[in-house]
């Protein structure tokens, strides 16, 4: 036991006012945080770690989806989102993915601007299939009709702190945002700032704000959970558990696709390996060429099972294809949009193919081989020192070794169907044409709104609700934080302070987890879904109480426990207002009522309303036509953009 | 009554993140770059922080990328130790 190393400011009071505030400072939040400061707004930037380096994509990013706009690309950004909604059944974001498709590369290029690298300004890939010698832009997956772009992502957290300190916002780091505040007039909910921790002092923060962008990621931690290495079982950073969705839903937010979750995917405190640190040929490093332990090489085949001879094919729609969909949340595509794969698991062991699979880019082309092993594995999230300098530092040369794949599947993962996550497009705040929830003054962006998907979309939609708040920090009042509300909060938050030789923050996380697992996990039924929800519920009102905490941080990690608590409940929530079976959301019930399907086909919505659970069923399509819609919202957008290329 | 706060180390199996202490100047830029908040800076500056919450770390290697000295190094748990071999070895 040692002295904390830091102030004591337990119980102190620090306030703020500002017209924005936004709280979570990864891609989503810092571009939220920039296109309401450059309206002119005053804003504050909330964020748990520190922005430099926070967020999924903290440590970087390689490739960017969905840039339609860009000089090279052939599919439009109304094709694009179409697809890719159609490619989820329709539970998909059609506003979100749009804004992605249509602002996306408008991003890239203002990333540029202030110090990101997004082109092959040094050559290095002069010549290459995948490069436009006149843009020096660089492409992945579909080299000809080149909707992604690989780009240098490790560069963008800290120029995106550099042009936030430029533009005068206030970024209060090291900060955890616990509590929305709001007031109730004439019968509608405003949104009025939120309430927080510094998580090395115990300060409490109350910021009191005309509009609040949500940007806090998606929750973890709710059916996986290891109490031994707790920040590896999540894919996500340990730090984001969703406390965006918690706090939401504690004022009355509508949330949709709650009920969404998939087997796990990724957790590296057991089931799998670090990401991007076994041989596979998905994502970032598609299209890796595959052997197996024999070193035959396993063939690529097109849609139609056509054996790819080159290795340029597999980056090519099959004859008679427009454009094939590759990416973060595309794993067996319909056959419409199906690219290059390797020859299905079952068919290679019926072929004869051994065991142990490996990636083998000796066998690849240069510069095809470079590009996955150092700008790809090296640029994305997690990977430039955990994996390309790790693996080197152990040996590891791409021109002369494989790297092995571990079972059957390309995660190189081996879950239980109770094993779940929030993971492949998950549920998340439900919002209108302009990111705004259906609390007044209160926008969400990036992984926090449903549907989500990867860099792109939390820098497009980020940028887009930040816009947004600025144009309603001007219309709404500034209201002083209720003093009720403030009182309740700093009595919640520092309790466990006052508890003695009480119990770990880990156990009650852990009892967490085992009940989903037990009572929601791969098929639901009433019955337990009940049970599980009273179980959660004693958890909240019995165990929380018993924790202790000696210094702030570890009060931090106890309020995050109290949050998948609620993300918890929330979920239970959403599972039992879904009576029948839903496959396009992982979703399956024992006692499915079947005679529900037609009136189920849609996002089912619901919010807690001072505790009574309201829901809703909202047609797939009613974000209406996207370019008409797009444009009466954004005319001045449009006309801030002519010109610029 | 004003909480009094103790620093008290939490183990784990791994030890994700180790110091040469020879190379490590004591800056802490690594403590402010990490996302999980695990290295405290308990033996002041000039010192290298201590590793307070080794199961908490996430493996992102920002404190690796932040310090200026080349001091810090980054190693996954046994366990998740990927195996690579020689691709002429394959099949012999």
């Amino acid at each position: 036991m040692a002295d904390w190393p830091y102030e004591n400011r337990s119980g102190k009071r620090a306030e703020y006012t500002c017209d924005v505030l936004v709280l979570g400072g990864g891609l989503a939040g810092c571009h939220a945080a920039v296109a309401a400061a450059e309206a002119g707004r005053r804003v504050i930037l909330v964020e748990k770690g520190a922005v430099i380096r926070s967020g999924s994509a903290g440590t970087g990013f390689d490739h960017w989806e969905m840039a339609c706009t860009n000089p090279g690309c052939r599919i439009t950004p109304e094709e694009m989102t179409e697809a890719l909604v159609s490619e989820q059944d329709h539970y998909g974001n059609r506003i979100a993915h749009y804004i992605e498709a249509r602002e996306g590369y408008d991003r890239l290029m203002d990333l540029e601007k202030i110090g990101g690298k997004v082109r092959d300004t040094g050559d290095e890939f002069a010549g290459a299939a995948f490069r436009d010698e006149k843009t020096k832009l660089l492409y992945a997956y579909d080299y000809t009709n080149r909707y992604t772009l690989r780009v240098w992502g490790s560069t963008f957290k800290p120029a995106l702190l550099r042009r936030l300190k430029a533009l005068d916002v206030t970024v209060l780091d090291r900060t955890e945002a616990t509590a929305l505040l709001y007031a109730d007039r004439e019968g509608r909910r405003q949104c009025t700032g939120a309430i927080g921790m510094e998580v090395r002092t115990g300060e409490i923060r109350v910021i009191s704000a005309k509009a609040t962008v949500l940007c806090m990621s998606r929750p973890a931690r709710i059916w996986l959970f290891n109490a031994d290495t707790p920040g590896l079982c999540e894919f996500r950073p340990f730090q984001s558990i969703g406390s965006g969705h918690a706090m939401a839903w504690r004022i009355g937010a509508e949330f949709t696709m709650m009920e969404k979750s998939v087997r796990g995917e990724f957790s590296a405190a057991g089931r799998s390996f670090p990401p991007y640190g076994t041989g596979n040929n998905h994502n970032t490093w598609y299209a890796a060429t595959m052997v197996d332990s024999r070193g035959v090489e396993i063939p690529y085949v097109d849609r139609d099972g056509r054996e790819l001879k080159s290795v340029d094919e597999r980056y090519r729609p099959a004859p008679g294809q427009k454009f094939f969909l590759k990416g973060g949340v595309i794993d067996e595509p319909k056959y419409e949009w199906r690219g290059p794969e390797t020859l299905p698991f079952d068919e290679l062991i019926r072929r004869g193919y051994r065991l142990p699979f490996y990636a083998d880019l000796s066998r690849m082309p240069d510069a095809e081989r470079r590009v996955i092993w150092g700008l790809m594995v090296g640029e994305e999230g997690k990977t430039k020192i955990p994996i390309l300098k790790n693996y080197t530092d152990r040996g590891f040369d791409p021109q002369k070794h494989v790297l092995q794949s571990y079972g059957t599947g390309w995660q190189s993962a081996a879950f239980l169907d109770q094993e779940r996550q929030l993971f492949g497009a998950p549920g998340g705040l439900m919002h209108d044409w302009d990111l705004k929830t259906n609390i007044d003054g209160l926008y969400a962006a990036g992984d926090q709104l449903y549907a989500s998907d990867c860099a792109g979309f939390a820098c497009a939609t980020g940028h887009y609700a930040g816009r947004k708040a600025a144009d309603a920090a001007l219309q709404l009042e500034e209201v002083c934080p209720d003093p009720a509300q403030v009182e309740n909060e700093v009595n919640r938050l520092l309790a466990p302070l006052d508890v003695r030789r009480g119990m770990d923050w880990r156990e009650v996380n852990m009892a967490c987890a085992k009940a989903m697992q037990n009572y929601c996990g791969g098929i639901r039924c009433d019955d337990l879904l009940h049970q599980g929800l009273d179980l959660i519920q004693s958890l909240r009102t019995e165990a929380l109480h018993e924790v202790s905490a000696h210094n702030p941080h570890e009060l931090m990690r106890i309020h995050e426990v109290s949050d998948i608590l609620d993300v918890c409940e929330l979920i239970y929530r959403a599972c039992l207002a879904r009576a029948c079976s839903c496959a396009p959301l992982f979703f399956e019930r024992s006692d499915s009522r079947e005679e529900m399907r037609t009136q189920e086909d849609g996002f089912l919505t619901l919010s807690n309303w001072d505790g009574e659970i309201r829901t809703r069923m909202i047609p797939h399509d009613y974000a209406g036509d996207l370019v008409t819609s797009y444009t009466e919202r954004n005319r001045d957008y449009m006309r801030s953009r002519e010109g610029q290329v | 009554m004003k909480a009094t706060y103790e620093a008290v180390f939490v183990g784990s199996s791994v030890m994700p993140v180790h110091f040469d202490t020879e190379k490590c100047i004591g800056c802490h830029r690594c403590a402010n770059a990490c996302q999980t908040d695990i290295l405290l800076p308990i033996d002041g500056k000039g010192k290298p922080p201590t590793v307070m919450y080794p199961g908490e770390c996430w493996y992102c290697g920002a404190c690796v990328m932040e310090c200026p000295t080349g001091a810090i190094s980054l190693s996954h748990p046994l366990m998740n130790r990927a195996r690579f071999i020689n691709a002429d070895s394959l099949g012999k």
